[in-house]
């Protein structure tokens, strides 16, 4: 794997703008971060295991039952929005 | 050049839970917005989703009732992008370990049975609403209204495979599932109100190549009706384009309604690449076999039963197609006056046609509650064995429908009985020739189509009682001497 990536695109996908020596940092800083991921490729696994280990919590998930409760009145809900109206967040523009 | 059009379909199912997906708002239906919120589906900080185990209940039967293998292991996933209607940047979603995998619906095309073959149904959270404000003009909106009431409503989405040829197909499939989801009891399946949402991805390759084209997704088909108009829009789109030598750019494209056409959307920022990532707030969800076979205790009578049980009435695969699709009450009614006229075709036609066109005429959803099968079996009945004619029929069933009346009281009051002895119709048979030898003469001279004149005046001179069939016979007969 090479560890030449495209930041502009990874910044891209975050929202985040960098400054051209952010982008020049933080590619040397991931780079160092994947080339530490990819010594899991070069790990040996014993496929013979039954339990596939896929997720980070060993803990198995309890589903909730399906009843209603309260919780933020109408205003409590908007109270932290900057701006707000006829009930409604506004934010600014966004279009599909 | 000869082109196959590849058609699948990805459809999202509303869930008719109490509360959301991982938090315990209420899932409303109102106007208002922002009325049934929490930090969980307005993606506050700290906040920690627990799914809901109806919406797995619901899922997994859907998951078995389209012969789905269940997953054991399932996880979910982060799938982010940056939208306002979603706030939290991610939608919990699933990615590589779905409920289900690998299943099939049977549907009903052009009267026969087909299958579609399933590849994937997964559980999600809906979105927020939002409105864009301004100039009206949506590449000018100055802001964007959101309401987050419909954040985290249980979601489920249904992918079929590429394997669908025709729009026809498509409305097909559509209307079997809905069906199924409402049998299932798990959603509304209210496609005005957005309980049933889909997209089409479509393409068209060369007939004699074994790669399929270039996909292209087409959004914002709100009923079934745009849905066929805008996938048999696409594939000649597509095909006009080939033909001229252009290449089919991958894209997402927008029905719009008015002007019937496909139209480039603007695409989301960065939707090329979801980032999917296992949710660390929700640990894996076990679906063993324990869990399952309660799930599969539950399953309710399908679509495709109601229509296997309805063609062992002799009924045809269109006829039970149309039925199972009817509400409840119009499947149960069937059942019940089948089981005494045991003539289903009649007893179809009767349902589908006859009542539910006086229904409308009167403007009722439902029978009255002193309407009884067993009535609707002596019309068909009576019919059957000459005693009233189908006019007399729809007269009675008319009165069943605004009063409490048997069809026998209706028929004996308003002298619907039809006179079957010969010997009294051929009297009156008689007394009309005699009366009309003007007419008579006409007729044996050529004029055929006073013959009707003459049985007219005869049903008439009888009061409407005469069977005309037995009365056109014996006029013919006399005409002839
Ligand atoms: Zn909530």
């Amino acid at each position: 794997m090479s560890n030449q990536f495209d930041i502009d695109n990874v910044s891209k996908l975050a929202s985040i703008e960098l400054e051209e020596t952010e982008k020049n940092k933080l590619s040397q800083d991931l780079s160092i971060i994947l080339e530490h991921v990819q010594a899991i490729s070069n790990l040996e696994f014993d496929i013979s295991v039954d339990e596939v280990f896929i997720h980070p919590l060993e803990k198995q998930l309890n589903l909730q039952e399906d009843v209603v409760e309260e919780f933020l009145t109408h205003e409590e809900a908007l109270s932290n929005a900057p701006e707000s109206k006829d009930g409604k967040f506004i934010v600014p523009p966004s279009m599909e | 050049m000869q082109y196959n059009p590849t058609i699948g379909i990805e459809t999202h199912v509303e869930l008719k839970t109490n509360s959301k997906m991982f938090c315990r708002c209420k899932v409303v239906d109102t106007e208002e917005p922002n009325v049934s919120l929490c930090p969980t589906c307005l993606g506050l900080p700290g906040a920690l989703p627990v799914p809901n185990k109806k919406a797995i209940e619901f899922i997994t039967l859907l998951a078995l009732s389209t012969n789905c293998k269940i997953t054991k292991q399932g996880m979910f996933h982060r799938k982010n992008y940056f939208y306002p209607d979603l706030p939290k940047n991610y939608q919990i979603s699933q990615f590589d370990l779905p409920v289900g995998i690998n299943g099939s619906l049977k549907i009903v095309l052009n009267d026969q049975e087909a299958e579609v073959a399933i590849e994937r149904v997964h559980m999600e959270e809906d979105t927020g609403k939002s409105t864009h404000m301004g100039t009206g003009r949506i590449d000018s909106a100055t802001s964007t209204a959101l309401d987050f009431n419909r954040s985290g409503v249980p979601l489920v989405e249904i992918v079929t495979k590429p394997v669908l040829k025709t729009s026809l197909e498509a409305v097909a499939y559509i209307e079997e599932l809905r069906q199924l989801v409402l049998d299932l009891g798990i959603s509304e399946g209210k496609l005005e109100k957005g309980n049933l949402r889909f997209d089409a991805n479509i393409s068209v390759a060369n007939s004699e190549s074994d790669v399929l084209g270039t996909k292209v997704e087409i959004k914002n088909m709100n009923s079934l009706r745009s849905l066929e108009r805008a996938i048999d829009y696409e594939i000649e789109r597509q095909i006009k384009a080939l033909n001229n030598g252009e290449i089919i750019a991958q894209e997402t494209r927008h029905w719009d309604e008015g002007k019937e056409v496909t139209k480039p959307m603007r695409s989301k920022e960065g939707s090329a690449d979801y980032r999917y990532f296992s949710d660390p707030d929700i640990p894996n969800m076990v679906l063993d076999e324990e869990f399952v076979n309660i799930i599969k205790s539950k399953m309710p009578k399908l679509p495709y039963q109601k229509r296997l049980e309805l063609m062992q009435t002799g009924l045809s695969i269109g006829e039970a197609n149309i039925l199972s699709k009817s509400n409840d009450w119009i499947v149960k009614l069937f059942h019940d006056v089948y089981s005494t006229t045991k003539n289903s075709s009649s007893t179809y036609n009767w349902i589908t046609g006859e009542l539910q066109g006086q229904m409308r005429k009167v403007e009722i959803n439902e029978l009255p509650s002193w309407f009884k099968a067993d009535s609707l079996s002596e019309i068909i009945n009576l019919i059957e064995s000459n005693k009233i004619s189908f006019s007399s029929g729809k007269v009675i069933l008319a009165a069943l429908l605004v009063k409490n009346v048997t069809p026998y009281d209706v028929a004996k009051e308003q002298n619907l009985f039809q006179e079957n002895d010969s010997e009294k119709i051929l009297q009156i048979v008689k007394n009309v020739i005699t009366e009309n030898s003007e007419v008579v003469v006409r007729i044996k001279n050529g004029e055929d189509k006073l013959i009707g004149f003459l049985v007219g005046l005869i049903i008439k001179s009888s009061g409407g009682s005469i069977n005309p069939s037995i009365a056109k016979d014996l006029l013919s007969k006399e005409l002839e001497e």
